[in-house]
């Protein structure tokens, strides 16, 4: 752990220093990427990088460090990087949670109650990018590198060294981010939408730049890592008509991560040089082009909320055959459908331009192709409802999780397509219809299917199993907390309630009054959860290789695996739903 | 014989819920006063989306709680019963089909409407809005005048000639419905045609900064003589 301590000393001197001295000769803003970047390089070799590589560069493995300290490490092991992942997400959705009560406070009433106008807009951009990030490491990053090596019966992720790297790189663009709001704020939203990012001279704007770009290189390396490891380690017999779902779901985000992230990187990094270098990308006097930033901006931040949903719908059709006691339906329609979603999302990122002033003709093929994505999402639908039918239903908390996501989702998924469909979205867009549409995807979806996962995998994880009783509350209060929050602001939204603003007129008292209050229970819900674990990580039952009967290799093998995972290397001899009976 | 009654009582079910969505929404109409011709074919799409989609989540949350009562475990041992592969298959293709024929449905309709909107570039009055951090500026070409408020007259087209001087703003006016942003770079048109007289507010509605949330200004529609009067007395 002094280790880790020692990191962040360093990397905040060589920051303060750097900026200090630097600023002088080359400006606030060069001054603040040079020095970030030094800093970056420091923590990240004395947090033990620079030992990892001395170790590999020697051909020696890499040194274990054991109990608590190793996960404050630059542990290889995928097993760690994975819990790693889990406990930074949940530390993080209550960061951006309680942002979130912050601003449901704030917005309780009409008016200005106790922020600033540009407090609120910081709160808010805050809230934005921290959950973005909790929706994209905490199933994928998280349960995705502690299971998906254990599910298709390997030793390890394909690169480790390259998995502990990628998860280093996450705590400085969180505590970039976090320091934002000292440093001059955020009033961008978390799109960063230009020319309103190049604007200014503080280094808050400059700083949450940086931490997205570093993020994205995060979640590069995780897509690469994900997908050379399923490709090359799977068990023998594990042809690809048996690869788990969640397994496939994973690799189905994994190619978005890849294909997507180093645009979105592109674009904050030619913010980044309007900004330092002057140069006019996106400064129309000038010979730039506004809306570049935004066509590049979407073709990334589009699919990326699919990186966010894929591993839910993995995780959730993971789960349901387990506890129905009976196959996955449609298992390789399904499997196909998570890759149909990867491939469409890439043709779809317009739709958030329908007002924006493109070329109008192109809102008709963006909002067919939008449209198609139901299809693939529809049959993911299928999946459930048909595995759901002759069951015999095991109403665990995982279990709860998934159905409370189901149908989140159904809402979410719903209210997307008047948001596809370009007559209606003209009306929409920017109001609080589709801040309520993506909460029920992401929030209602993505974040319960993680949950759903977490319950499940949790036994595997820890080797100890949560409270039943308090698990179930947890879930009960956050499914009836959020859908009271939610709700009623589609409505809001449609009667002219816009996104990012504190100010609304007084006769949406009574309604945000209730979104309000409703808030507390889904923030009542969170200590529920942080007691659960708490707990059951002291005193829980003792979990066993497999408290839920479940088929896939990840349980056949001691709660928590071993170093390597497996002791005698598995082979697969069937399907991984093999459950139930025969008609 | 089981399978009937499971039919119903899901039938059942989605009925209730079906019944249930439309008291909340006549009770609470999903969209505020529409006051431009424009409004009615958004609001035209929407219904059709409403409808289509309230269907679509009765049925399938009918479903979702039918099976969750009826295929609870009784006994933890108890074992679901697999699908047979012939019948499974048969369900996927159907599910495909009506699934790719209601999209493409959706998609024509929502067509259908987007042409409506955008297919006749005329108009009677120009006006120039010009948006800037954090005020909204209007100029009048054809008579010469500035005003303080957006006036605009009963049921003629108006063409908005949307610019911004230094960062992207949206224009959006809730009971017109239609929204568009204003890019700096850009004069980008928007056509409305007002046909309730009265006053409204526009919006801004592109995160712009600080002082977003208090970007507004007053739309006031007009019969033909008063806003005839207005431009005259404006200048």
């Amino acid at each position: 752990m002094t280790e880790f301590f020692a990191s962040l000393t360093a990397g905040v001197l060589v920051f303060v220093a750097g900026y200090g001295g630097l600023q002088g000769p080359l400006g606030r803003q060069a001054a603040c990427v040079l020095a970030y970047l030094a800093a970056l390089l420091v923590f990240l070799c004395v947090v033990g990088g620079a030992k990892a590589m001395r170790a590999y560069a020697q051909g020696r493995e890499p040194e274990e460090k054991h109990g608590i300290a190793r996960y404050f490490s630059f542990d290889v092991d995928h097993k760690v990087v994975g819990v790693q992942y889990t406990v930074a997400a949940v530390v993080i959705f209550l960061v951006g949670g309680t942002l979130a009560l912050i601003m449901r406070l704030e917005l309780a009433r009409h008016g200005l109650q106790f922020l600033m106008p540009d407090q609120y807009v910081t709160v808010m951009s805050l809230h934005g990018i921290t959950m973005v990030v909790v929706a994209l490491i905490a199933t994928a990053g998280g349960l995705g590198n502690f299971i998906v090596p254990l599910q298709i019966g390997a030793r390890d992720m394909a690169f480790p060294r390259l998995n502990a790297l990628s998860f280093w790189l996450l705590p400085p663009a969180v505590i970039l981010l976090l320091s934002s709001p000292f440093l001059g704020g955020l009033d961008f939203g978390w799109t960063a939408i230009a020319p309103l990012s190049t604007q200014g001279t503080t280094i808050g704007k400059q700083l949450f730049l940086l931490a997205f770009v570093t993020a994205g290189f995060s979640s590069i390396f995780g897509g690469v890592n994900f997908v050379a490891t399923v490709l090359t380690m799977r068990a023998p017999g594990m042809g690809w008509r048996r690869v788990p779902i969640f397994t496939w779901s994973i690799v189905a985000a994994a190619i978005i991560q890849i294909m997507g992230t180093s645009v979105v990187a592109a674009s904050l990094i030619m913010v980044t040089f309007d900004r330092v270098l002057h140069t006019t990308f996106f400064n129309s006097d000038l010979g730039g082009n506004v809306l570049l930033y935004q066509h590049l901006f979407w073709y990334y931040s589009h699919p990326a909320v699919y990186i966010m949903i894929l591993p839910a719908f993995g995780a959730i059709l993971e789960i349901l055959p387990v506890y129905a006691r009976k196959p996955l339906f449609a298992y390789k329609l399904v499997a196909g459908a998570l890759l149909t979603i990867t491939a469409l999302s890439f043709i779809v990122w317009a739709h958030h331009m329908f007002t924006s002033g493109m070329w109008m003709l192109l809102k008709l093929p963006f909002m067919v192709n939008t449209e198609l994505i139901s299809i693939p999402t529809g049959v993911v639908f299928l999946a459930v409802m048909g595995t759901l039918w002759k069951a015999k239903l095991r109403l665990d908390s995982p279990m709860l999780w998934a159905l409370a996501m189901v149908a989140n989702f159904l809402i979410g998924g719903l209210t997307g397509i008047p948001l596809a469909d370009a007559p209606t979205d003209l009306h929409l867009h920017d109001t609080w219809f589709i801040v309520a549409h993506f909460h029920f995807t992401i929030m209602g979806g993505a974040v319960f299917g993680f949950f759903a996962g977490f319950h499940h995998w949790f036994p595997k994880m820890t080797g100890r199993r949560l409270n039943e009783a308090l698990a179930k509350t947890q879930c009960a209060l956050m499914f009836v907390g959020f859908n009271a929050v939610f709700i009623p602001l589609f409505w809001l939204g449609n009667h002219g309630m816009r996104r990012h603003v504190a100010d609304f007129p007084a006769w949406m008292d009574p309604v945000q009054t209730f979104a309000s209050l409703a808030a507390l229970v889904v923030g009542s819900s969170a200590i529920v959860f942080s007691y659960n674990v708490f707990i059951s990580l002291r005193g829980g039952e003792a979990a066993g290789e497999n408290p839920w009967e479940a088929l896939t290799l990840e349980w056949k093998t001691p709660s928590p695996p071993p170093h390597g995972n497996f002791k005698t290397p598995p082979v697969v001899a069937g399907e991984p739903y093999d459950y139930g009976a025969s008609a | 014989m089981k399978n009937k009654s499971a039919v119903a009582a899901i039938a059942a079910l989605s009925a209730l819920i079906a019944w249930g969505l439309h008291f909340v929404f006549t009770r609470f109409p999903t969209m505020p006063l529409a006051a431009s011709e424009q409004a009615a074919h958004v609001d035209s799409a929407w219904n059709g989306l409403l409808i289509v989609e309230g269907a679509i989540y009765a049925l399938v949350m009918g479903y979702l709680i039918y099976c969750v009562y009826a295929f609870r475990a009784k006994k933890r041992e108890e074992q679901g019963q697999k699908f047979d592969r012939s019948r499974g298959r048969f369900v996927e293709v159907a599910w495909l089909a009506v699934s790719v024929a209601l999209t493409l449905s959706l998609a024509a309709l929502g067509s259908h409407e987007l042409r409506a909107l955008i297919s006749d570039p005329t108009a009677d009055i120009d006006i120039e809005v010009r948006a800037s951090q954090f005020s909204w500026e209007f100029y009048y070409p054809q008579t010469k005048t500035f005003g303080d408020k957006l006036y605009m007259e009963k049921g003629k087209r108006h063409r908005i000639i949307l610019t911004s001087k230094d960062v992207i703003h949206a224009f959006w006016v809730p009971e017109f419905r239609l929204k568009q942003d204003a890019v700096p770079g850009k004069a980008i048109p928007l056509i409305l045609t007002p046909t309730k007289v009265g006053e409204y507010t526009l919006l801004c509605n592109q995160l712009c900064g600080r002082d977003h949330y208090d970007m507004r200004a007053i739309v006031s529609v007009l019969e033909h003589e008063e806003f005839e009067k207005n431009m005259k007395a404006e200048f």
